[in-house]
């Protein structure tokens, strides 16, 4: 099946085919969301072979999960969800966040990181994949995704305050390296 | 801020080509996974039963050897009881014979009487005799007295009345009162003091 065809394809069918375990369906699921989710999974993982080992287990996990979709959002969102989630779950196999004193969010504005708004997206990517894996989390959660603090903190089992002051952090971070970035360019 | 925020979102770039082959083996492994999985399960469980088995069979010989062992040490121990009472029946048997023969013998009472004349100054002194085998039986002060002033009867019964009067008219002729522990004592003293009018 043909690029164009895959897109002409519509979501029930392709769920359908792959709960029944139609393998050219499967590939075509991959196809549709292979390189949205990859982005995802090297979002939030720390290195390359990570992001790879998210990927294939969201996908199973995806196939497995199909019969569980009730079609009350988007689909995208709920293949999404389920890269997210497998990404956390790396995460706290790997990384243990302990509680820290809270520090005030707005520490960073977030005019501060307006600077990233004229980057190209990979270079955001790299940018962003500087922050120690804690603050690269709670960012893509809070910021990209949209958790509110209070969500984070029951996923990640920490505090709001933690969840504040790692985002606060990272922001920090962030301002830092923009700076030095912007820095060396204008000495250039 | 929400152009780097949408940009990050939408992102998307290829995976590398194996990934989707690592996926398509573990999505066609899994019917074969369930059957490795059932026969894994299935020799775990005879696996588990045997293990289980031995262990049980093992625990229980321990706690049979050591119950039996125990049965056994409780056999000897009130064997041992047995005969230790058996000692101590024969021993009061024994003991009850001398007094016996000793009560019933007049001469051997006199000789008692003799013998406990100077125990005013000895009072702790202690008479050996003849039993009845001819064996040395060791008689304490008080046994003593109370043989002498018992019946000929066994179990002896102290004549207390006749004894009693003699004691008292002993005791009026005393000027200094006996400072004797107990009445076992009163009594020795008295018969002594009979005895050596």
């Amino acid at each position: 099946m043909t690029y164009a065809s895959n897109q002409l394809l519509s979501e029930s069918d392709l769920i359908k085919g792959c709960i029944e375990g139609d393998p050219q369906m499967q590939r075509l699921l991959y196809d549709r969301f292979a390189s949205m989710m990859y982005a995802v999974c090297l979002r939030y993982s720390e290195n390359t072979e990570d992001a790879n080992d998210v990927m294939q287990e969201g996908f199973i996990k995806v196939y497995k999960s199909l019969s569980k979709f009730r079609a009350e959002g988007s689909f995208e969102g709920w293949v999404r969800r389920i890269f997210i989630n497998t990404s956390i779950e790396h995460f706290r196999k790997k990384v243990k966040l302990y509680n820290v004193s809270e520090v005030s969010e707005n520490t960073v504005e977030d005019g501060d990181l307006s600077a990233l708004d004229v980057l190209a997206a990979k270079d955001i990517m790299n940018i962003v994949n500087e922050l120690s894996p804690g603050y690269k989390l709670v960012f893509n959660m809070h910021v990209i995704e949209g958790y509110s603090h209070k969500e984070i903190a029951k996923i990640l089992g920490i505090t709001e305050g933690t969840s504040k002051s790692q985002l606060a952090r990272a922001k920090g971070v962030l301002k830092r390296i923009l700076e030095t970035r912007f820095n060396k360019a204008t000495k250039k | 801020m929400q152009d780097f925020k949408n940009k990050l979102y939408n992102f998307e770039t290829p995976p590398p080509h194996e990934i989707w082959d690592h996926i398509e083996d573990e999505l066609n492994n899994e019917k074969v996974i369930k059957i490795h999985g059932y026969r894994k399960n299935k020799f775990l469980f005879y696996g588990a039963t045997a293990a289980a088995s031995i262990i049980i069979i093992f625990l229980g010989s321990v706690i049979f050897k050591k119950n039996s062992h125990s049965i056994k040490s409780n056999v000897s121990v009130e064997k041992e009881n047995q005969l230790i009472a058996q000692k101590i029946k024969d021993s009061m048997n024994l003991n009850q014979q001398i007094l016996k023969s000793i009560i019933n013998n007049p001469e051997e009472k006199k000789e008692i009487i003799s013998n406990t004349s100077n125990l005013d100054q000895e009072p702790t002194k202690y008479l050996t005799v003849a039993g009845p085998e001819g064996q040395p039986v060791k008689i304490s002060p008080k046994v003593a007295t109370l043989i002498i002033s018992a019946d000929n009867e066994y179990p002896p019964k102290p004549v207390w009345k006749e004894e009693i009067k003699k004691w008292q008219k002993i005791m009026l002729g005393i000027t200094v009162s006996p400072t004797s522990a107990n009445f076992l004592s009163l009594v020795q003293l008295a018969a002594n003091k009979e005895n050596i009018e």
